[in-house]
């Protein structure tokens, strides 16, 4: 009597679960109202049918301050109506959100995509080409950042920024320590040490980096991670170059002079803001994220040009930097760039990018803002943006992005982590990731040379 | 079942259980367990109980303090009150997408619920009340059915629903959660204890139609035993995450389960750490609120389930 | 339990069955739509092979390879790994669940406790919160420099736990299911202890028996199917462990990997696009738990024969 038994389990079940399950009892209640919820959730959606003054399109992106810029570009004109609407940082899910929008026919027509992943979005398909419009645009940006738009003849969007880097610093936890400023990847380690030493290990130098950022210190050791070979991708993130830094923070590691907080994490906001964090070095928006998210620190900050690997030296590495790019099925491609070169371009709202995400402009008519020559109260007075206005001429060129980044990125980030927790060390880790990288990219039938 | 946290009354019993008539002969009971046995016990129910509840009682705490004080010491301990500040912030963020969240949740789970319920009560009525061909093989599958969980099918639905076009849509998220198994099998139990196979006979020879029994005598019979389903399916829903993560896009129609984990993979952009904490606490407020009033129907759904 | 069933001469039992498909169809419908197709679409994707070629910039095209993911997916030393993981995770876990579960329901039916009520309450009021909710508040509690746990045991004790160390990380997201439904299944066994008789255990007490003895001969046995119960929905619960890992990745420093449990993996290689490999891996999971239960499930019935 098999089923009897199954039924006696089972109603030893429905026993339980009649007394345990009363729990959504809310949901219970609130039934008879909530349909208008979901009604209201269902007509979100339906924003096809466009009011015949205005053409609408939906604007996805997470920097600070984009909101503003929509509302201004609003206001500033009646034929072209933006809807902003605050997504995930594109590596927290917001690229997958932009790629499930493109699979789902949403229609959402512009997207912050980060330079590293447009590749990546083109070989799925997922981007519309509007070099027609854009084609005329070429001369108003920096080429470095024209290029990342750009493959082959299509044009799949306006770089909004470039990543320029620079050491931030507690100038104060400097101060009090009395350490100078190091301006060598060495002195940069004996001020970890000193500080940990004198603070008996209450201040960690800096903290542990993801992705982007550590690929941001190869990148200024002139290994680039990719690069094309006729018709083949050659990858080369374990390579000589590469394990030089590797074995550079694998010796900070070792040092004990990496904070445990996780970068992104409200810990490492305390961290930044308290002072037990003392430097990050990192690109020109870190500038905005330290004002938004570690108010505490405000006074306390200071920015210096990026630790060199031989003194005298002025090499410098690149994280991030985006564009508005253009998602396949947009209803209005031609609006679409309208607002993203008028974004990009425009002084008074890219002013307004500066002051909230300190970003830097990627169209050089906007080099020489009001706003880049601000002395800013949170950095002491300091004119931050002189350092990344040098800066932003020295960034090693001949750095490339491969066609899977979010699947090379995932793989790293898993190998980092281990990394900093100091199970294993970081040429191990990018070996691991070339690895991967290599076996996915050939597993999809892409040639890859090695 | 005591009503209140703190009544020392004891366990909930019908009050024609065996157990409440034993009750009365335990007082003379000479044979009573020793005062070390019972300190024993409260100390390790005791121990337990701060297990469970201390990670809540955080919770508690850290929603109440003033925003930016939720990760300094003492963190288990008052240091300010600015609740109602918080849930003031709370409800304001982004334009209000907060109460959104949790309008969404309810209107997810209340409307898979109430249809899921119904289709239960139907399927279960059909298998517990008339004998036909395929039975067996049907009760099988299900049967089958609830033995796989239904986020294995998370996946596959999402690949379904993006070749149908109903991806980011709320019926991408209601269809699936509909169907439910577990509530057929609970609902042919129910059916086949609860309603009387003479008075659907009689109503028959009355010249009833089949639905016209199953609206107006199965179901009030049954009612009791629906509530339960009822309830069921709506905590699965309210606590479903991964099909509306994937299935739904648009930030506007997600439930509060996807939205929250959303601002907590943020880095903290979209909404300070601090309120990300208040949010999850008032998320859990309305299910427990509910699981305490309900208390009083859980004997009722005893009676209905345990005769067995 | 049987079926009581309507007696039914010929042209009754046509109309009966008539009446009882119509009464079926909807939720058979639904339950086609719902469970079936998906899982055939799902089959059917992981039979074509997510082609590129050259430098991959024109977009993927699908290509019938029947074996290709099903190839890739047992020489996938993450997926493997993930699947161990939930092996060792479910071989440790619910045993300490259900025995800590089945403690706590025998105790708090024990003649010597107190405020039944509140411990009840207190041990089921997690069940309340969902599951990423409850995931989301350990996280903070975890973080791994403001920890209020660690701040606490550092002021008393003077040491904190390394929640996040290769070793600890699994029985750190452990601890969360574990807290998260020990008061579920206690609840699941406690009510099936109070269907047993009290005339049973009144007369062995005045034979004598202890409080234990009557704990483990008695009830226990009798609260056996409760016991299948929970074991069944603890396994199914471990195979489709998700929420508790995938929100703490991030914090976690690399111990939890995009790929830590079966059900990460096939999400992971969704979010990178491939969806035929990803439906591959959807297609394996979904076939094992389902062997593992039923099978389960037939063992421990078969033992009661």
């Amino acid at each position: 009597m098999q089923r009897k038994k199954a039924t006696a389990v089972f109603a030893a079940g429905a026993a339980i679960l009649s007394l345990t399950l009363a729990a959504c009892g809310g949901g219970s209640g609130s039934a008879n109202t909530s349909t208008s919820g979901s009604a209201s959730g269902a007509s979100s959606s339906a924003t096809g049918g466009y009011p015949a003054a205005a053409k609408e399109i939906t604007f996805w992106g997470w920097a600070p301050g984009y909101d503003k810029a929509v509302e201004a570009f609003n206001s500033s004109q009646s034929a072209i109506k933006v809807k902003y609407e605050e997504i995930s940082p594109g590596a927290k899910g917001g690229y997958e959100k932009m790629l499930n929008s493109v699979k789902a026919n949403q229609g959402t027509c512009l997207a912050q995509v980060g330079y590293e992943t447009l590749t990546s979005f083109a070989a799925q398909g997922a981007l519309e080409d509007v070099s027609s419009y854009a084609k005329s645009s070429e001369s108003e940006f920096a080429p470095g950042a024209w290029n990342s738009v750009k493959i082959g003849e299509a044009v799949y969007g306006a770089p909004v920024d470039q990543g320029p880097m620079a050491l931030f610093y507690n100038k104060k936890v400097f101060e009090k320590y009395g350490i100078a400023v190091p301006t060598t990847w060495a002195e940069y380690q004996a001020a970890g040490k000193t500080l940990k030493e004198k603070s008996s290990g209450k201040v960690s130098l800096t903290s542990s980096y993801l992705n982007y950022d550590f690929a941001g210190f190869t990148w200024q050791a002139s290994a680039p991670w990719f690069g094309v070979e006729g018709d083949s991708w050659k990858v080369s993130i374990s390579s000589d170059a590469t394990n030089k830094v590797s074995a550079y923070w694998d010796g900070l590691v070792k040092d004990g002079v990496i904070s445990k907080a996780p970068m992104w994490d409200q810990s490492w906001y305390t961290g930044l803001s308290d002072g037990t964090i003392a430097t990050h070095v990192g690109a020109v928006w870190i500038a905005g994220i330290l004002k938004g998210d570690a108010k505490g620190g405000s006074g306390d900050w200071a920015v210096a040009p990026m630790p060199q690997w031989n003194a005298g030296d002025t090499a410098v590495g690149n994280v991030g930097g985006s564009a508005s790019a253009v998602l396949k099925g947009c209803s209005d491609p031609e609006a679409a760039w309208t607002f993203a070169h008028w974004m990009s371009t425009d002084k008074d709202a890219f002013a307004g990018l500066v002051d909230s995400a300190a970003l830097y402009p990627a169209a050089t008519a906007l080099l020489d803002l009001p706003a880049l020559a601000k002395e800013d109260p949170y950095f002491g007075g300091q004119k931050i943006f002189d350092v990344f206005k040098d800066a932003s001429g020295k960034v090693v060129t001949g750095w490339t992005w491969g066609p899977n980044m979010p699947e090379t990125v995932k793989t790293l980030d898993d190998q980092l982590g281990k990394t900093w927790s100091g199970t294993q060390t970081f040429e191990e880790a990018t070996k691991a990731t070339q690895e991967k990288t290599v076996s996915d990219l050939k597993a999809q039938g892409l040639s890859v040379a090695e | 079942m005591s009503t209140t946290a703190t009544e020392p009354t004891p366990a909930p019993v019908p009050a024609d259980s065996p157990r409440s008539q034993a009750s009365a002969r335990r007082r003379l009971d000479p044979n009573r367990p020793s005062t070390l046995s019972r300190w024993g016990v409260i100390a390790i129910l005791t121990l337990s109980a701060v297990y469970f509840l201390l990670p809540l009682w955080w919770m508690v705490m850290a929603s109440i303090k003033p925003g930016g004080r939720q990760f300094e010491e003492p963190g288990l301990w008052f240091n300010g009150f600015d609740f109602f500040g918080n849930v003031k912030a709370l409800l304001e963020i982004n334009d209000g997408i907060f109460p959104r969240w949790m309008l969404n949740s309810i209107a997810y789970a209340g409307i898979s619920a109430v249809i899921g319920t119904l289709l239960s009560a139907m399927a279960g009525n059909a298998l517990a009340k008339y004998r036909f061909r395929g039975r067996g093989l049907v009760f099988g599958i299900i049967l089958a059915a609830v033995l796989i969980p239904k986020v294995m099918f998370t996946l596959p639905l999402f690949l379904m629903f993006n070749s149908v076009g109903l991806l980011n849509n709320p019926l991408a998220v209601i269809l699936p959660s509909v169907v439910s198994p577990f509530g057929v099998y609970l609902a042919r139990i129910f059916a086949a204890q609860s309603v009387p196979d003479e008075v659907i006979e009689a109503a028959r020879i009355d010249g009833a139609s089949e639905g016209k029994i199953f609206f107006r005598l199965s179901v009030p019979m049954m009612a009791p035993a629906l509530v339960t389903i009822f309830l069921f399916q709506c905590v699965e829903v309210w606590n479903n995450y991964l099909l509306p993560l994937m299935v739904l896009n648009d930030t506007s129609m997600q439930p509060v389960t996807v939205g929250l984990v959303g601002w907590a993979g943020s880095n903290g952009q979209q909404a300070p750490a601090g309120l990300i904490i208040v949010g999850a606490f008032l998320s859990v407020i309305p299910l427990v609120v509910a699981f305490l009033s309900l208390q009083r129907f859980w004997p009722a759904g005893l009676t209905a389930g345990a005769i067995k | 339990m049987t079926t009581p069933t309507l007696r039914t001469s010929g042209g009754a039992r046509r109309r009966a069955t008539r009446s009882a498909w119509l009464f079926l169809l909807p939720f058979a419908l639904l339950f086609l739509l719902m469970y079936l197709v998906p899982l055939g679409f799902a089959v059917v994707q992981s039979l074509f092979k997510l082609q590129r070629s050259g430098l991959g910039l024109s977009a993927p095209t699908l290509t019938f390879d029947p074996a290709f993911n099903y190839g890739r997916l047992f020489g996938d030393a993450d997926f493997i790994a993930s699947l161990g993981r939930v092996v060792v995770f479910g071989v440790v876990q619910v045993p300490i669940m259900l025995g800590l579960a089945l403690f706590l329901a025998l105790l708090i039916d024990s003649r010597s406790a107190k405020l039944k009520g509140f411990y009840r309450l207190a041990a089921f009021l997690p069940y309340a919160v969902p599951g990423v909710i409850s995931a989301v508040m350990w996280s903070f509690l975890y973080s791994p420099v403001t920890s209020p746990l660690n701040n606490a045991l550092q002021d008393a004790f003077g040491f904190t736990l390394p929640f996040f160390s290769e070793s600890w990380v699994l029985w750190s997201v452990a601890n969360i299911v574990t807290w998260g439904w020990t008061g579920y299944n206690m609840l699941i066994i406690y009510s099936s202890l109070q269907t047993v008789p009290t005339e049973v255990i009144e007369a062995d007490r005045l034979d004598g028996a202890s409080s234990w003895r009557i704990a483990w001969s008695i009830k226990i046995p009798m609260v056996r199917p409760a016991l299948i119960l929970t074991t069944i929905l603890s396994i199914i619960g471990s195979a489709q462990l998700y929420n508790e890992p995938a929100v703490l990745q991030p914090l976690s420093g690399g111990t939890i990997t995009k790929t830590f449990t079966p059900l990460m993996s096939a999400q992971a290689q969704a979010a990178a696009q491939n969806y035929p490999y990803a439906a591959a891996q959807a297609v394996v999971i979904a076939v094992l738990v389902g062997v593992l239960s039923i099978t389960f499930f037939k063992i421990t019935n078969r033992g009661d024969k």
